[in-house]
């Protein structure tokens, strides 16, 4: 876990840099390439600007969100619960499963092949106009699959940083029930590198993934 | 504000406390103490309460700003993954034919604290069944929006109608169950399957709300 100074550091950096690329960056990029056809121009911003696209204020679904977060917040035994907490144990679950059926690969397959109508739609899109951090935006930030599951997403140039979500569920369903059969490497093994690398496939981009606590993703 | 309030309450209460009649000694505490625990020290109220002592609430307020600011092609919400993730896997799960199999794992894997949730049913009632499987619990509570509680019964919108919409809408070709099939391949052999390891019997009434109340 990072120390606080550090979170504020890092978080603030990460949401200049991620409204940056996604915004701000990403209309002045747009802007300056003259060179691009009129139908890239036409679909990337539509894709790429349907994300925090301002419609916080005018919803009208936010009570129920809170309330969720604030009983989430609240129950802190036997461990401090956070916003990913069921998210993450569904994927443990999912994988469990997988594992004892000894259909992981394939399981990882059609999860990849599942969203890989969005890869292909918006990200090969973005890689072919912006370059292979494109990928990385498309993968993390800008897809509420992980922003839904990371804490916190460190942004650089080619590269993206999470803390591990599974790691700490893991060691508490097995320290509270013991049940799985599953260890924390075959969540970076038989889902998390699996998956990453399908997609980057599908986008034509290669990945280095560094598994760990603070789990790392570079396009080489 | 609040620190003004609590040490004002706590001044006054000591000012006075020796002419306050047993019955307003007995009733202050739960002014106080408002929407707090109902029992315990109204000074160390804010000090004890558990949301206001965390430290990591800025990494969920973003989620939730970011999750919120996606209005695009939906309106995305906090359960989003979550419910389109539960229906990626077992649109998979469905196409190898082991819904029953998958639908026992998670009966299985959770008889722990399922058989924790029984013992609190033989002590206070079978509506803690519920509480157990519903309320009580982050995997139903971050899964649907608003759950409604009433005595043997609890209600709550489905998570899965229009996160399958979504999914056929915009993932075409990879999403060919039913609506009916989550309630009938998942939703329900789930519920049922808890129910019978607490010992209690449920009825599901599936819909848009859906139903679950103690048979």
């Amino acid at each position: 876990m990072m120390k606080n100074s550090q979170i504020t550091k890092n978080e603030i950096s990460s949401l200049d840099t991620c409204d940056d690329i996604s915004r701000r960056n990403f209309a002045k990029k747009l802007l300056s390439i003259g060179a691009l056809s009129s139908l890239a121009v036409s679909l990337i911003p539509e894709a790429a600007l349907a994300w925090l696209d301002g419609g916080f204020a005018q919803r009208e679904d936010l009570a129920d969100a809170i309330k969720v977060l604030v009983k989430t917040y609240s129950d802190t035994k036997p461990y401090p619960h956070k916003f990913n907490d069921a998210l993450v144990k569904m994927h443990l679950r999912n994988l469990d499963f997988a594992v004892r059926k000894g259909i992981w690969k394939e399981r990882a397959e059609h999860y990849v092949w599942t969203l890989g109508v969005v890869v292909d739609r918006h990200i090969k899109k973005g890689v072919e106009m912006f370059g292979k951090d494109a990928f990385l935006w498309g993968n993390f930030e800008r897809t509420s699959c992980s922003y839904q599951l990371y804490e916190r997403i460190e942004i650089k140039e080619g590269e993206r940083a999470v803390p591990c979500p599974f790691k700490p569920i893991l060691d508490q369903i097995q320290k509270s029930m013991g049940t799985y059969q599953i260890t924390w490497e075959d969540v970076h093994n038989k889902w998390c590198i699996p998956v990453w690398s399908g997609f980057a496939r599908n986008v034509g981009v290669e990945i280095k993934v560094e598994p760990g606590e603070t789990c790392r993703v570079k396009v080489l | 504000m609040k620190k003004l309030e609590r040490r004002d309450f706590a001044k006054q209460t000591l000012k006075w406390g020796g002419t306050l009649t047993f019955l307003t000694v007995l009733n202050l505490p739960r002014m106080a103490l408002g929407a707090g625990p109902p029992m315990g020290n109204p000074l160390n109220t804010m000090k004890e309460n558990p949301f206001l002592n965390r430290d990591d609430l800025q990494d969920a307020l973003k989620s939730l700003y970011m999750t919120y600011d996606s209005t695009s092609p939906y309106p995305h919400k906090f359960n989003d993954v979550i419910s389109k993730g539960q229906l990626e896997c077992l649109e998979f799960i469905v196409s190898k034919g082991l819904e029953k199999e998958y639908a026992e794992h998670y009966i299985t894997t959770m008889k722990p604290i399922l058989l924790r949730v029984k013992q609190r049913v033989e002590k206070d009632g079978p509506d803690k069944a519920l509480h157990g499987m519903f309320e009580g619990t982050t995997c139903s509570y971050q899964l649907m929006e608003r759950i409604e509680v009433s005595q043997g019964e609890r209600s709550f919108p489905c998570p899965y109608k229009p996160a399958l919409e979504n999914c056929k809408k915009w993932l075409p070709d990879r999403f060919f169950m039913e609506w009916k099939d989550i309630c009938n391949r998942w939703c329900i052999p789930v519920w049922t399957g808890f129910a019978k390891v607490i010992g209690v019997k449920l009825a599901v009434q599936p819909g848009e709300t859906c139903r679950v109340k103690l048979a």
